[in-house]
């Protein structure tokens, strides 16, 4: 009875527009904090390097080959690229300076060797876990990070051989070793892979091994620096792949793909961000509002209540918890929306080949209770003043 | 529940001249369980003495005493119990929700106090002679049988003191008697008093005071 009174004076086609407005918000709230996080993630799992870095190398170009430019980068270029805004570091990739030689090592698998060619960067720029990525005179094996084409040319070889072809999980317990040597002097070094990377080229080692090797087995040349490893800024790709290009670099194509392709996405769906906190601020207000002119509309059964004894707390709580109720089916709506969205949407991220983590994430769980939140403690206080100002009138 | 109106004097009725017997500008006590009758022609205040009593208005000086508490002091959970359970009033407007029939205008009242007993609201209504009323709306009544609604309404709840302003204006001798005899069985039956503003002296019904406005 008390519902009927106060609710009586309703324009409906108002609260409609309202709750419509706050729908689109919130799912698209819902979908951008979504996909700003799952896209953000995209690649990170995967691979070794960490999140926006890049290995950048001069382009090589028919007066390189002349030797009329250089290749290599200088002290000062790489001083000068670490004080762009866009960069958060850069380091150049140490190469080997000396012979390397690697083969297998283990009773299980026939020998395979092949002369190679290894590369350390500094370990800040690695996603691995350094109890696992250290390497000091006399341990047992060097851990390695070997190129994913590396194990597919591995198996080829297996399979070329009658054997059955190795796994990643496989090829991480099988035993390999390194001959170092600067063509009289030579040493063997036990090595185990400890990942794979589809982003770079050469066999990655740690820097201690590098340094090592390079005091006793390296002619005595500084090594040139070829390839620099760059961390970029988060969302801001775009800058450095301008410097690239104005500075005459290039990267591995796949990492450029990726880094554009987030940092294209990451934008798009910021902006859909912003759009959807104004939609649903303004939807809010508009709800509020509502609720101001309902009550505005029911002055006189408000007034009468609090007149006759109805005590102020119940009329808010009614005012209170029918607009939670709306707004409560409005996000529930809007999320099942979501998902719905977000299964047409991870199938076109599907079909263009980029796997994005399925999960529900966390931050739109709490984009919703926080939107909830706020919304209710404004509709709550709207309530109440609204009543109050009623009381004793 | 005592009721001491100390010097009071509203602001809007400052500017008139009021009689050395009249309530504003002097100190008048209302004891609990006296009926008291104030008279008054229109304009002089008796809608804003309730609304004063009530704690609807503050715009007055003097000072308003409910149980020796100053009406402006009263806390919000103190005016709700006052109104619930210590002091039923019938406003002059009647304060009646139109679009609520008799019945649910009654039950709405009643079951603030949990009280409503259906029988006896109906027999109350009955006796005052609009039992076929009873599931109409309240908007589609006349404005005596509105009275007649809301003086039955203010009569379902518990009180100390009974505030009628001009609850009988539009009631014919027979009907306003009906209404004052219940009116004075439910004071009776709870020790209580009852303030009744009018604009002519009744003189069918004896009260222990008047007084002027």
């Amino acid at each position: 009875m008390l519902r009927s009174l106060l609710f009586r004076h309703q324009d409906k086609r108002q609260l409609f527009i309202a709750a419509f407005g706050a729908l689109l918000g919130i799912t698209f709230l819902i979908s951008s904090v979504h996909y700003l996080l799952r896209v953000s993630e995209f690649g990170e799992d995967a691979e070794i390097l960490g999140a926006n870095t890049l290995i950048v190398q001069k382009k090589v170009s028919s007066s390189s080959s002349l030797n009329l430019t250089k290749t290599d980068f200088s002290g000062s270029e790489l001083v000068k690229m670490k004080k762009e805004s866009f960069v958060v570091d850069a380091k150049p990739v140490v190469s080997n300076n000396f012979s390397v030689w690697f083969e297998t090592n283990d009773p299980y698998v026939p020998t395979f060797k092949s002369d190679v060619f290894i590369q350390a960067v500094n370990k800040n720029f690695l996603d691995v876990k350094s109890d696992k990525w250290h390497w000091n005179a006399g341990e047992k094996f060097v851990p390695m990070i070997m190129p994913r084409d590396f194990l597919v040319m591995l198996n080829t070889f297996m399979s070329a051989s009658g054997i059955p072809q190795v796994s990643d999980e496989l090829a991480m317990k099988l035993k390999f070793r390194f001959r170092i040597s600067d063509g009289q002097k030579e040493e063997w070094v036990d090595t185990r892979i400890i990942g794979f990377t589809n982003e770079i080229s050469s066999i990655l080692v740690p820097e201690n091994f590098m340094d090592y090797a390079t005091k006793k087995y390296a002619n005595g040349d500084p090594g040139k620096i070829t390839q620099l490893m760059v961390a970029g800024k988060e969302g801001e790709f775009g800058k450095l792949e301008k410097y690239m290009n104005d500075h005459g670099l290039e990267s591995k194509n796949s990492q450029v793909v990726v880094s554009r392709l987030k940092s294209i996405v990451g934008t798009l769906f910021a902006v859909i961000f912003v759009i959807s906190i104004v939609a649903v601020f303004a939807s809010g207000l508009v709800l509020i509002q509502y609720m101001q002119l309902l009550m505005t509309h029911n002055k006189y059964e408000v007034r009468t209540l609090l007149r006759i004894g109805q005590h102020p707390k119940i009329v808010i709580h009614s005012f209170f918890i029918y607009f939670i109720k709306v707004f409560g089916s409005v996000l529930l709506v809007g999320f099942v929306i979501f998902l719905v969205l977000k299964y047409f949407i991870d199938g076109v991220f599907q079909t263009g080949g980029i796997y994005l983590n399925e999960s529900i994430s966390m931050a739109s769980v709490i984009a919703i209770l926080l939107t909830f939140f706020i919304f209710a403690t404004a509709s709550f206080r709207t309530a109440k003043k609204g009543v109050m100002l009623l009381f004793n009138k | 529940m005592n009721i001491e109106f100390i010097n009071v004097m509203p602001i809007p009725l400052a500017g008139l001249n009021h009689s050395k017997e009249s309530l504003w500008g002097n100190s008048v006590v209302f004891d609990s369980k006296q009926r008291s009758l104030l008279n008054a022609s229109s304009g002089k205040g008796k809608t804003t003495f309730t609304h004063c009593l009530m704690g609807l208005r503050t715009d007055f000086s003097g000072e308003i005493k409910l149980d020796g508490k100053d009406v402006k002091s009263i806390d919000l959970e103190s005016w709700v119990e006052i109104r619930q359970r210590k002091i039923a009033v019938v406003f002059q407007d009647l304060q009646l929700f139109s679009q609520l029939t008799v019945k649910e205008n009654l039950k709405l009242k009643a079951e603030l106090t949990g009280e409503f007993d259906a029988e006896s609201a109906f027999r109350k209504i009955t006796f005052v002679g609009l039992s076929d009323k009873w599931d109409q709306k309240c908007g589609i009544l006349s404005m005596g049988q509105q009275q007649r609604v809301a003086i039955i309404r203010a009569l379902l709840q518990p009180f100390e003191c009974i505030v009628l302003d001009e609850p009988f204006s539009h009631l014919d001798k027979e009907n306003a008697g009906k209404c004052m005899q219940l009116i004075q069985e439910r004071c009776n039956e709870q020790n209580a008093g009852c303030i009744l503003t009018t604009l002519d002296a009744n003189k069918e019904i004896i009260f222990d005071k008047e007084i002027k406005l």
